[in-house]
């Protein structure tokens, strides 16, 4: 039997990162894919980031983890989305080439020292005592001491055209059957999700004239702290739009759409729905935003975001066509559903190890998530806690307070997922203080611990706060009204009757720090991200405050920890749905069982004074 | 564990209620009380052994869920004495019940889900109540009318924070420019509806602890004499000296449901005398605290004022009868003439709106705290609307959601529940 430190078995988003980490922290990996084709593979839309997600990128670069790195490499365009509406929401978002990035993902993986890539299925898992044995379909089998599971959507998963189903993953690629069966013995509950894919179509079929070109900017920085400057801008989008003709085809179709005719059992995403839900759901609605975007610089396929669908193939044929613009557009790819098995995610720890079978770990979609960078955030947070787990050291727990990696976890193992989980930033109740633009200065000293983080990365991390307090300093020089009548009176802004500090400048509305280190020669020789902070802390300073204190109260319910072996039936005081509640969860601090639906303020009061009692009889 | 208090107040009286509640109430009432009861809600009379002698009581038992608390629960209707009840108490606590601490009857009752926190809130101003008025507001209070009230902004409040994290999170919907008018529109309706809330105030205030008046005026003018007319009984000292009343006199009186705080202060004069002059800035003071100033004088009324009603007292000697306004109203305190249409005038000031008579105001500062957190939240967004970003405008609105979470105990903290049951009395 061949003999590994971990195991990870899928090599999807999650499954890099997770096999990544581990074998950067020292310990052998291996990391299965039923295809090797199908490594890092953008199943769905050709971009990374967006709005939380970009955030999400920033943050696993901050970690030490690979994918702003990789999607730098094959940027097609890049734009930060929200700017205008505040650095708590500004979003960066990057069409990328799909193929560039898995087969630059792929040759990472090659060439790490202690990774081990290798196609094979994994078709069962088991544990004898502290050991993990996996089989293989070809009766190869493995042993490890600890084991990622990020097997993404192709648990039993089948993909759905109108009637057409066929037992599948996504893009053709041939599904996983029997893993699922290898799990539920182990005890985890199966969920059944559902997801959808548009078509992709060939460029040169598209009218491109009828639509609205959108480029990137020319603005925004690279996804990875350690890449300066802009990505070259390579390719457009283009915007364009459903028509009447369009509704009408999908609502004479709707009794053929698997959805409505009962084909798809899975639960779908209610944030993503496809074009016959849309339609349907907003009939009112005269017509639906579609946008184009290019799979890739070597490809003349286009993805068709927003027009995923599930109708049968020549349906979806006359809707395409009926698209402005796709009047005579040629299919290559049909839109398609998948379903597929996924697990509870509730019944692992905020480590993402498995409460009941230690040193199990499950990371991605099999938790009920969507999106790449969902994913690729919990393989690493997986891949970490497996290499700390064989170390008998203290796992990463990321939080609320300090990422939206944190938010994620903490919110996927807290309640239970009805529907695929997507991040967005209204879920972080601190998003204030978790944004793109500092994810290096909250997360970097954590990915340095834990050993991820290099020489290179850290010194200019270690610089950049530097440079950030020299900057800062300069606030509080005082300049009188005369040295900034002409600024003042250029951005149109009232004039200060006395001295008025550099702080006091900045927080003018109208006055920003370019504004102040052209016109007055203040913040000289100063980087722009340096004084992107600078700028950020003084202008919403009151309200960065504010949830500074909250996150401080909240960190205090964080670190009053609840024991995982705690029998809450024998808390008194608390009500029958709590204690069912509690004993099902077995929250981590009183901060997470606060989160947990049906567990009320009182009873989290009794908990505390359970907790101060305990102490006392310790 | 079972807790026990004395329910009704400490001292001599004809009966006395010790209650019990806890799971294992039952069983400790069973070990003392024979007959026990043998059914549940129904009083009956029995024997009470607490060792010494056997006590003559009635005896009614709960079960939970349906009790004040939630919890089983027994009372015990004893007699009087406080030797009684103090043995009755230690019985039950040699059976393995424990002392009740301040205000846990009802804590219990919030936790275990009978009751939310301005609920039990009602509780305690109902037997704080003073007045009719007052327990109309508690009883407001406890049915749930504020409750009801701060729930629905909050859903309110809700849906508009809803539609702005849409536009947030959802950019490729270019959503920008009609939220930010939402927010404007919504944000202001919803701020009038707490600010209607927030100007019944002073009506609630009014309701738990009477209206504030002073009687002011020169000296010798019969402003004493005006208070114990107002009292029905002498209460002020009564001189023809100039300058008798030195240090202000308080008193109170009922007059319909409720309460009048009337304040007897020094005559208003030039004096060189110290003790004279101190009287006197008292008496300003007073004046300036006031709900209403009732300023007495014997002849013609000054000019109109704020908060001032004009006395045209010693009717039996002045006419009057060519002053027709209608902030004057003429008495005479030594025959009791005009006094009833006096107070009668000052309730009508005061109490007469709808809102006094159905008891729907706000009548604690912990409320109101609540509400005008609320409201400055949103008043500063509404001001800072287009010169800060959306993501803190959304800040703002969630802030204010909370504040109005904390009235029903939603979103209260420890701290804030500690703080309010700290102030219950022992056995509610």
């Amino acid at each position: 039997m061949k003999e590994f430190d971990v195991i990870v078995v899928g090599a999807g988003h999650a499954g890099c990162e997770a096999g990544l980490a581990s074998a950067r922290l020292g310990h052998n990996t291996i990391i299965f894919a039923t295809n090797l084709d199908t490594v890092a593979f953008c199943a769905c839309n050709p971009s990374i980031g967006g709005t939380a997600k970009g955030q999400i990128v920033r943050e696993i670069d901050a970690l030490g983890g690979q994918m702003a790195v990789n999607a730098d490499k094959s940027i097609l365009q890049m734009r930060m989305l929200n700017r205008g509406k505040g650095p708590a929401v500004y979003s960066p978002r990057a069409q990328v080439d799909k193929f560039l990035y898995h087969s630059t993902m792929k040759q990472t993986l090659e060439t790490t020292p202690n990774l081990t890539l290798r196609q094979a299925e994994v078709v069962s898992l088991q544990k004898d005592k502290t050991r993990f044995v996996v089989n293989t379909s070809v009766d190869v089998k493995y042993q490890a001491k600890a084991v990622v599971l990020a097997c993404g959507v192709y648990l039993n998963s089948r993909t759905i055209v109108g009637k057409c189903i066929e037992e599948s993953g996504p893009n053709g690629f041939k599904s996983a059957k029997k893993l699922t069966d290898s799990l539920v013995k182990l005890g985890f509950e199966p969920l059944r999700f559902k997801t959808g894919t548009p078509a992709r179509v060939l460029a040169s079929s598209i009218d491109f004239s009828k639509m609205e070109k959108q480029d990137g900017e020319s603005s925004t920085s690279h996804f990875s702290y350690m890449n300066k400057g802009v990505p070259a801008q390579k390719r457009s989008c283009y915007l364009t739009y459903t028509t009447e003709e369009t509704k009408q085809i999908v609502l004479n179709n709707l009794d053929k759409a698997p959805m409505y005719s009962g084909e798809i059992v899975g639960v779908g995403p209610r944030y993503c729905p496809s074009l016959e839900t849309k339609i349907e759901r907003f009939s009112d609605k005269e017509r639906h935003q579609l946008f184009l975007e290019p799979e890739g610089e070597c490809t003349q396929e286009f993805y068709v975001q927003g027009a995923s669908t599930s109708l049968p193939a020549d349906v979806q044929e006359e809707m395409y066509h009926s698209i402005v613009g796709l009047e005579n557009v040629q299919i290559m790819r049909d839109a398609y559903a998948i379903e597929y098995d996924c697990f509870d995610a509730t019944l692992l720890k905020n480590t993402l190890e498995s409460k009941k079978i230690a040193g199990l770990f499950l990371a991605g979609q099999i938790n009920g998530t969507s999106g790449y960078e969902e994913a690729a955030a919990q393989g690493l947070v997986a891949g970490i806690n497996a290499a700390k787990y064989i170390e008998n050291k203290q796992p990463l727990v990321l939080t609320r307070q300090d990422s939206y990696i944190g938010v994620l976890i903490d919110d996927i193992t807290t309640k239970k997922s009805t529907e695929p989980y997507r991040m967005m930033t209204s879920r972080a109740e601190h998003r204030l203080v978790l944004r793109q633009d500092n994810a290096d200065l909250r997360l970097t000293q954590i990915g340095r611990d834990v050993g991820l983080v290099s020489d290179e990365r850290y010194n200019l991390y270690l610089e950049k706060v530097e440079q950030i307090k020299k900057a800062s300093d300069c606030l509080k020089q005082i300049l009188p009204p005369k040295a900034v009548q002409e600024t003042f009176e250029l951005a149109g802004e009232t004039l200060p009757k006395s001295g008025i500090s550099v702080k006091d400048c900045l927080k003018r509305t109208n006055i920003n720090i370019q504004l102040l280190q052209k016109k007055l020669g203040l913040f000289e020789g100063f980087a722009s991200d340096v004084l992107e902070q600078v700028e950020i802390n003084t202008k919403y300073e009151g309200y960065i405050a504010k949830q500074q204190a909250l996150i401080d109260d909240a960190e205090k319910m964080e670190n009053k920890k609840l024991p995982l072996d705690l029998d809450y039936e024998k808390v008194s005081g608390l009500r029958l749905e709590a204690r069912q509640k509690l004993n099902y969860f077995k929250p981590a601090s009183l901060g997470q069982a606060s989160r947990i639906s049906g567990v009320s303020p009182a009873d989290i009061q009794i908990l505390i004074v359970w907790l101060a009692q305990h102490k006392n009889n310790d | 564990m079972s807790i026990v208090a004395l329910s009704t107040p400490a001292g001599r009286s004809a009966v006395a209620v010790v209650r019990m509640s806890g799971e294992n109430s039952i069983e400790i009432a069973k070990k003392v009380f024979s007959p026990f009861p043998s059914q549940p809600n129904f009083l009956k009379v029995g024997c009470l052994d607490v060792g010494e002698f056997v006590e003559r009581a009635m005896c009614v038992y709960f079960v939970a869920p349906k009790s004040f608390t939630g919890e089983n629960m027994v009372e015990f209707h004893c007699h009087g004495g406080m030797a009684i009840v103090n043995r009755v108490i230690e019985t039950l606590l040699e059976k393995g019940a424990r002392m009740a601490q301040n205000g846990e009857f009802s804590k219990r009752a919030f936790i275990n889900g009978k009751m939310n926190l301005s609920e039990t809130e009602g509780v305690i101003e109902m037997i704080d109540a003073e007045t009719i008025a007052a327990v109309k507001a508690g009883e407001n209070l406890l049915s749930n009318n504020l409750g009801k009230k701060s729930v629905q902004l909050q859903d309110k409040l809700l849906d508009l924070i809803a539609k702005t994290e849409v536009a947030l999170d959802y950019p490729e919907e270019d959503l920008e420019q009609q939220t930010l008018l939402q927010m404007q529109k919504e944000t202001q309706s919803i701020l009038a509806e707490i600010e209607k809330l927030l100007s019944t105030v002073k009506a609630g205030r009014i309701a738990k602890f009477g209206i504030d008046v002073a009687i002011a005026g020169d000296t010798n003018v019969g402003k004493s004499s005006l208070l114990n007319a107002l009292l029905g009984f002498d209460r002020a000292i009564v001189s023809a000296t100039a300058g008798t009343t030195r240090d202000t006199l308080d008193a109170q009186v009922v007059y319909k449901d409720t309460k009048f705080n009337f304040v007897d202060t020094a005559g208003l004069r030039q004096t060189d005398n110290e003790i004279e002059q101190l009287g006197i800035d008292r008496a300003k003071k007073t004046m300036k605290d006031a709900d209403l100033i009732l300023y007495v004088v014997n002849g013609q009324p000054l000019e109109k004022q704020e908060k001032t009603l004009y006395v045209l007292n010693k009717s039996d000697q002045i006419d009057y009868s060519n002053v027709v306004r209608d902030d004057c109203i003429v008495t005479s305190a030594k025959n009791n003439v005009g006094i009833e249409e006096l107070k009668e005038k000052i309730y009508q000031m005061f109490c007469a709106d709808e809102i006094y008579s159905s008891g729907q105001m706000l009548t604690n500062a912990r409320h109101v705290d609540c509400l005008t957190r609320a409201k400055e939240k949103l008043q500063s967004l509404l001001d800072n609307l287009y010169d800060t970003t959306i993501d803190c405008s959304a800040l703002s609105l969630r802030d204010s959601w909370s504040a109005l979470g904390e009235i029903t105990g939603t979103t209260a903290t420890e701290e804030i529940i500690d703080r309010i049951y700290s102030k219950f009395c022992l056995g509610k």
